[in-house]
C-alpha cells in the first residue's frame, strides 16, 4: 500500500514540469484568446470593454474575412493534394526503385525543408520576378513574339497559385522522408510474392504499400492542414504582404493586421478562435473520414 | 533500489526547476538594443557625465529618462549624441535609450506589463500601428504645456520655434481637437522623383500639368519607356492627401480626412479617383508584381534604369537607392505633385515623424522637458548632421546638394499639405488606408473599377466617421 502511494508521487513528480508548462503555455493562452475575443480592447490600455459574441457578428458581415477564408481553404486543399501525391511518388520511387544516386536525392529534396521561409520566399522572389526571372524566362521561349511578361504575384487570379506552389516545394521533401521512412519497414516478402503473382508496380503502390503505411498518411493529413495554416502566414508576410489589394490574405494574416494594424485585438482575437476550432474541426473530420482498420505485417 | 528512486526524483524535480527559472527571468535588466553608446550601466556611481565637478546642483536626485526612438534612415548614431548633449545639459539625470529598427516589437512587450518608455519617437503609418493604437485607446499625454515652456537653455518658447502650419494638422492634433497629442519631429517633403538626366538626354521638358503629364506619358511610350510606377501602394497616402488638398483646397482635405459624410463621392474627391485611374494606365506593367515589401525597390529601380519617369516618394529615396546601379548621366530630380484644377498651384504631401510621451509614462516632468529640448538649436544641429531635420526656421539651411533642392520644393510655389486621417475608435474590419490606398494594385491591373474603389471608400468613411469621438 506504502510502497504504491510512493509510486504514485514519484509519477506525478515526473509528470508535474510537462503538465505544469502545458497548463502555463497552452491551456492558459488559448482560454485568454476565447476570454480576449469577447473583448473590444486595442491591445495595451485598461480600456477593455466587454461585447458579448459582437466580434463574432461583425466577422460574418466581413467579407475580408471570408476571403482570407476561401484563400486558406484552397491553399489547405492544393498543397495537401499535390504534396502528398509527389512525395508519395518520389517515396515510392527512392525506397522501391533501384536508382543512381539515390541519397543524393533524399538530401536535394530535404534541402528546401531546412532553410527558413524567409530564404525561399526570397528565391521564389527571384523565380517570379517578371522581367529576369527563372519562369518567365522559360517560358518566354515557347511564348514566340507575345512580350508581354507574366505577373505572378501581380495577377490577382494567379498569385494565390503562385503561393501555394513555393508551399509545395517547401514541404514535398519532409513527407518525402516520412513517407520512406515507413515504406523500408515494409517487409520485402510482400512485393516479392506480389511479384510472383504478376502484379504490377503501379499495382503493388496501391494493394500493398499505401495500405501498410495508411496509419503514417493519416497522421501527416493532419500535418497538412496545421502546417498550411501556419506556413501560408509565413510566406503571405514575406511573399506578398498580402497583396495584391488583399488577395492573399489568409486567416492568420488576417487577424495579424486586425489585431496589430487596426488596432482591434479583440476582433483578431475572435478570428483566432475561428482559426482554432476550424483546424481543430477540420483535423477531427479528416480523422473520422480516413480511418480504416490498421494492417498488421 | 529505493535510493536511486529518490535520486531520479530529485533529478526530475531539478529539470523541472530550472524549466520554470527560465521564465521568470524578465524585468530586471531593460533592453537597451546595444546601440546607446552611453555608459548606462554606470548610474549608481554618482558622477556627473562630463567629468568635472558639476557646478549647478540643478535637481539634486538621480533621475533616470526612459527614452525610445525609431531607428530609420537617419541612423542610430545622431540618438546617442542627443541623448549625452541632454545628459550634459541635465546634471543628475541619466537617459537610458532604447533604440531599434523594429521599436514596436521591443517595446510592446514590456508596455503591455505595464512598463512605459517616458518618452517615444515614432511615427504614425507604421505597420505595427504602434503609436495609432495608443492614440485610439486614449493612451497619449497632451503636449500644451510642452509647447508653452521655453527651450531648455534659449529663450524662446517650443511653439514660438515650430514652423508656423506643422502645430495645426490632424498629425500632432489626432483627435482634431486642437489639442497637440505628438511633437512634430523629422518632416521630409513627399512628391515625383525622376531622372534629371534624362529629361536633358530627351530634350523633355518637365511636365507642370496633368495635360503636359499625359502628354509626356505617350511620347516617352514609344521610346519603351513608362511614366509613372509607384513603390507600393503604402505611398498613394502622401499622393492622394497631396491630390485631394489640391483639387479641393485645405477645408475639403480636412473635411476627407474627418470623414465627412458624402465627402469621397464628391465631384473633388471623384477628380482625384480619376485621375489616379488614368495613371494606372501610364503605370509600367510589372509595376503590381513587385508592389510588396519584399520586391519594391525594384520598382524604385525602374527610375534609376530609365524604364519608368515618375515614382512617388520622400526624400529618403536617393539614400535608399544609393549603392544601386543606374543609367549613365544620372542625376536625381523632384517635384511637387502637379495641381489638379487647371491654373492651380503644385502641391506637396509633407510627412513627418512624431514624438509622444505616453499617459502612463513614470517621470513625465522630465519627459517634456527632454522634448522640449528637441527643438533646441544644440539638438537640431546634431539631428541635421544626419540630414534629419526638423520643423524648426532656418535648420534646412544646414543642408548641402540634392537635399537642399528637396527641402527647396516648397519656396518653389508647392503648398505644403500636412495631417492624415483623424483618429477614431478601432473600428473592426475596417481599415481605411488598406481601402484607399491598396487598392490601388486592382485599379491598376484592372480588376476593380473607380465606381468600386470610390463606393468601398464611402462605405469605409461612414463607419469610421460612427467611431468618432
Amino acid at each position: 500500500m506504502k510502497r504504491g502511494r510512493a509510486r504514485s508521487v514519484f509519477i506525478g513528480i515526473c509528470v508535474a514540469p510537462a503538465v505544469i508548462l502545458f497548463i502555463i503555455f497552452m491551456l492558459i493562452p488559448t482560454i485568454n484568446v476565447f476570454k480576449m475575443s469577447l473583448y473590444k480592447w486595442g491591445g495595451y490600455s485598461n480600456n477593455k470593454t466587454f461585447v458579448g459574441l459582437n466580434n463574432f457578428k461583425i466577422l460574418m458581415e466581413d467579407m475580408n474575412f471570408f476571403r482570407s477564408f476561401q484563400n486558406t481553404i484552397l491553399l489547405i486543399i492544393i498543397v495537401t493534394i499535390v504534396t502528398m501525391a509527389l512525395s508519395l511518388i518520389f517515396a515510392a520511387i527512392l525506397s522501391r526503385e533501384e536508382i543512381k544516386g539515390q541519397n543524393f536525392y533524399r538530401i536535394v529534396f530535404y534541402i528546401p525543408n531546412i532553410l527558413s521561409v524567409v530564404v525561399i520566399s526570397a528565391i521564389f522572389s527571384a523565380i517570379y520576378d517578371p522581367n529576369n526571372g527563372l519562369l518567365n524566362s522559360i517560358i518566354g521561349i515557347f511564348r514566340g513574339s507575345d512580350k508581354t511578361p507574366i505577373l505572378w504575384l501581380g495577377d490577382q487570379k494567379l498569385v494565390i497559385y503562385s503561393l501555394a506552389i513555393a508551399m509545395i516545394w517547401q514541404a514535398i521533401g519532409y513527407y518525402m522522408v516520412m513517407y520512406m521512412a515507413s515504406m523500408a519497414s515494409v517487409p520485402q516478402s510482400l512485393y516479392e510474392s506480389a511479384n510472383l503473382e504478376g502484379a504490377g508496380r503501379v499495382q503493388q503502390f496501391f494493394s500493398i504499400t499505401l495500405p501498410l503505411i495508411w496509419t503514417n498518411v493519416r497522421t501527416t493529413l493532419t500535418f497538412f492542414v496545421i502546417s498550411s495554416i501556419n506556413l501560408s502566414f509565413l510566406f503571405v508576410k514575406a511573399l506578398t504582404g498580402g497583396g495584391p489589394d488583399g488577395s492573399t490574405e489568409v486567416f492568420l494574416s488576417y487577424m495579424y493586421k486586425q489585431a496589430y494594424t487596426n488596432s482591434s485585438y479583440g476582433y483578431g482575437m475572435a478570428v483566432g478562435v475561428v482559426v482554432f476550432l476550424f483546424s481543430f474541426g477540420l483535423s477531427a473530420l479528416i480523422n473520422f473520414v480516413t480511418k480504416r482498420e490498421p494492417l498488421e505485417f | 533500489m529505493k535510493k536511486k528512486k529518490v535520486i531520479s526524483a530529485l533529478l526530475v524535480a531539478a529539470m523541472a526547476a530550472s524549466l520554470l527559472a527560465g521564465c521568470g527571468n524578465e524585468g530586471g535588466n531593460p533592453t537597451t538594443g546595444g546601440q546607446s553608446g552611453q555608459p548606462v550601466g554606470g548610474g549608481e556611481s554618482s558622477q556627473p557625465t562630463d567629468g568635472g565637478e558639476s557646478s549647478q546642483p540643478a535637481t539634486g536626485e538621480e533621475q533616470v529618462l526612459k527614452v525610445a526612438a525609431f531607428e530609420g534612415g537617419y541612423g542610430a548614431e545622431m540618438w546617442s549624441e542627443v541623448v549625452a548633449a541632454f545628459e550634459a545639459s541635465h546634471p543628475g539625470v541619466t537617459v537610458e535609450l532604447t533604440i531599434d529598427k523594429k521599436l514596436e516589437d521591443v517595446i510592446s512587450p514590456s508596455m503591455k506589463a505595464g512598463e512605459y518608455p517616458d518618452v517615444v519617437h515614432l511615427a504614425t503609418g507604421r505597420e505595427a500601428a504602434l503609436t495609432e493604437t495608443l492614440t485610439k485607446e486614449n493612451a497619449l499625454l497632451p503636449l500644451t504645456d510642452v509647447l508653452e515652456m521655453n527651450v531648455p537653455g534659449e529663450n524662446v518658447k517650443v511653439k514660438d520655434k515650430i514652423i508656423p502650419g506643422f502645430l495645426d494638422t490632424l498629425a500632432t492634433n489626432p483627435y482634431g481637437d486642437g489639442v497637440t497629442y505628438y511633437a512634430p519631429m523629422f518632416y521630409s517633403p513627399c512628391g515625383l522623383f525622376y531622372n534629371a538626366g534624362l529629361f536633358k538626354e530627351k530634350g523633355w521638358d518637365v511636365p507642370t500639368t496633368w495635360e503636359e503629364m499625359w502628354a509626356l506619358g505617350d511620347k516617352a511610350a514609344e521610346d519603351g519607356i513608362a511614366l509613372f510606377t509607384y513603390p507600393t501602394t503604402g505611398y498613394f497616402d502622401a499622393f492622394t492627401y497631396a491630390t485631394l488638398s489640391s483639387a479641393g483646397g485645405s477645408d475639403f482635405f480636412n473635411s476627407c480626412m474627418t470623414y465627412e459624410d458624402g465627402i469621397w463621392e464628391s465631384e473633388n474627391a471623384t477628380k482625384v479617383f480619376n485621375l489616379i485611374e488614368q495613371l494606372g494606365k501610364y503605370t509600367e506593367a510589372t509595376t503590381v508584381a513587385n508592389a510588396n515589401n519584399d520586391n519594391f525597390t525594384k520598382n524604385q529601380q525602374l527610375i534609376l534604369d530609365n524604364k519608368a519617369i515618375f515614382c512617388p516618394n520622400g526624400t529618403w529615396l536617393p539614400g535608399e537607392m544609393k549603392d544601386a546601379p543606374r543609367a549613365d548621366g544620372f542625376e536625381w530630380g523632384f517635384m511637387a505633385i502637379p495641381a489638379v484644377n487647371a491654373g492651380g498651384a503644385g502641391c506637396s504631401f509633407c510627412w513627418f515623424e512624431q514624438m509622444w510621451i505616453p499617459a502612463a509614462a513614470q517621470n513625465q516632468d522630465l519627459a517634456k522637458e527632454f522634448v522640449a529640448y528637441m527643438y533646441s538649436d544644440e539638438a537640431a544641429q546634431i539631428f541635421a548632421k544626419s540630414t534629419a531635420i526638423q520643423p524648426i526656421a532656418g535648420v534646412s539651411n544646414y543642408l548641402e546638394g540634392d537635399n537642399k533642392m528637396f527641402y527647396s520644393i516648397y519656396d518653389n510655389g508647392a503648398t505644403a499639405v500636412m495631417g492624415g486621417f483623424a483618429s477614431t475608435a478601432p473600428v473592426e474590419g475596417v481599415n481605411m488606408l488598406d481601402v484607399l490606398c491598396g487598392t490601388v494594385n486592382s485599379i491598376v491591373s484592372g480588376d476593380k473599377t473607380v465606381a468600386e474603389w470610390q463606393a468601398a471608400v464611402e462605405s469605409a468613411s461612414d463607419k469610421l466617421r460612427a467611431a468618432m469621438e
